[in-house]
């Protein structure tokens, strides 16, 4: 194990790297107040591994430690820890994005799919990760992941397409629908 | 279609980049880091069965890994039961080897035949290790969903399923079929 002004250096310097992307990452998956208990209690964990963190892009590994940690917390898991809970974070709300017009569709679409499709389509579009990275944070091999997303990518497209056939079903109803009565 | 579909995800991400968080630099984010460094904790193992799989993890972190130990040899048709649940947010993966697959006491490769939330009933279609049984069911502990890292199991999908103390192998150690794994449960197991 590396000397304590070592460890608290490595910390600190990995600390400035990920903290933006892991209150992203969280705030994205949980309330605001689960985001803030779950982002003291990643960095938590991250300190008391900080001699496992790989050599390079650690973001990866810090993901793969924020997703346990949500898994938790949507579990409800009662069995934290209480120096957890003491260092809860409250950071001040994120603002509401302005101009976001949502896109329903999409959403409906993403709710058809399976929790891990659903992940690694998020992993990739919110965090911008690539499936070499994907891989470490889903705990999968680099081919598992590239075909995973390759396949969530192709749900969602039959999601969508089955929605928009529904949708022009609909549309050719209510076309007809006057039609008939004339 | 691909930077197309990513962009119009990116479009109701909640969190865009254009969205500030608490900056690093922030006092209360120096102080939450202090506090952190500061947190005193002793160091503790996990249950020496597994350790190969995982590292050692600060025993005041240690959140009971909720893991049912059901583990039954199948008698007279019955099928083997395996505990399955999501590994401990403290333990993080070490690198896949076959050497560490060898010590697997259960292995083998299946076919789902009913997936439902806390548990996956499969087909054996070639054991490798440590059972005869036609099925075998994977389940998680009581109120809980059955999540194994990274596998989702779909029915008529096969997957390679190794485990330890009556309890799935995560890392890698099992998964959706494949030519790489399965090479690797028949270098662990001798085919």
């Amino acid at each position: 194990m590396s000397s304590q002004p070592d460890r608290r250096a490595r910390f600190e310097s990995l600390a400035d790297v990920v903290f933006d992307s892991l209150q992203r990452y969280l705030h994205r998956r949980l309330d605001p107040e689960d985001a803030s208990d779950a982002f003291a209690e990643t960095l938590l964990v991250i300190w008391r591994r900080i001699d496992e963190v790989p050599a390079g892009d650690v973001l990866p590994w810090c993901y793969a430690v924020a997703r346990r940690v949500v898994a938790n917390q949507r579990r409800g898991n009662e069995r934290r820890l209480r120096l957890v809970q003491r260092l809860s974070f409250e950071p001040p709300p994120p603002p509401v994005t302005v101009g976001s017009h949502g896109d329903p569709e999409l959403e409906a679409a993403l709710d058809q799919l399976g929790e891990m499709d659903r992940e690694i389509l998020r992993l990739w579009a919110w965090e911008g990760l690539e499936p070499r990275e994907i891989a470490p944070v889903l705990g999968l091999t680099v081919n598992a992941a590239t075909l995973r997303l390759s396949r969530a990518k192709k749900k969602l497209a039959v999601e969508l397409g089955a929605m928009r056939q529904d949708q022009d079903a609909i549309g050719h109803r209510t076309d007809d629908t006057p039609r008939s009565k004339r | 279609m691909n930077d197309e579909l990513r962009a119009r995800l990116a479009r109701i991400d909640p969190m865009p980049p254009g969205v500030p968080t608490e900056a690093v630099t922030a006092q209360s984010s120096q102080e939450l880091l202090e506090e952190i460094i500061s947190t005193q904790v002793t160091e503790g193992v996990l249950d020496p069965a597994r350790k190969g799989l995982w590292m050692s993890v600060a025993a005041a972190m240690v959140l009971v890994v909720g893991v049912a130990a059901a583990f039954a040899l199948g008698r007279d048709g019955e099928p083997l039961v395996l505990g399955a649940s999501e590994p401990d947010i403290t333990q993080i993966c070490m690198q896949f080897t076959v050497e560490q697959l060898a010590t697997a006491e259960v292995a083998f490769e299946g076919t789902a035949i009913s997936v439902d939330g806390s548990s996956v009933e499969l087909q054996v279609d070639r054991w490798f290790k440590g059972g005869d049984t036609g099925r075998v069911v994977l389940q998680a502990p009581t109120g809980m969903e059955l999540l194994i890292d990274g596998i989702v199991f779909e029915v008529g999908t096969s997957y390679l399923i190794s485990a330890t103390d009556g309890t799935v192998d995560y890392c890698g150690y099992s998964g959706e079929a494949n030519d790489q794994l399965r090479s690797a449960f028949e270098a662990a197991f001798g085919g």
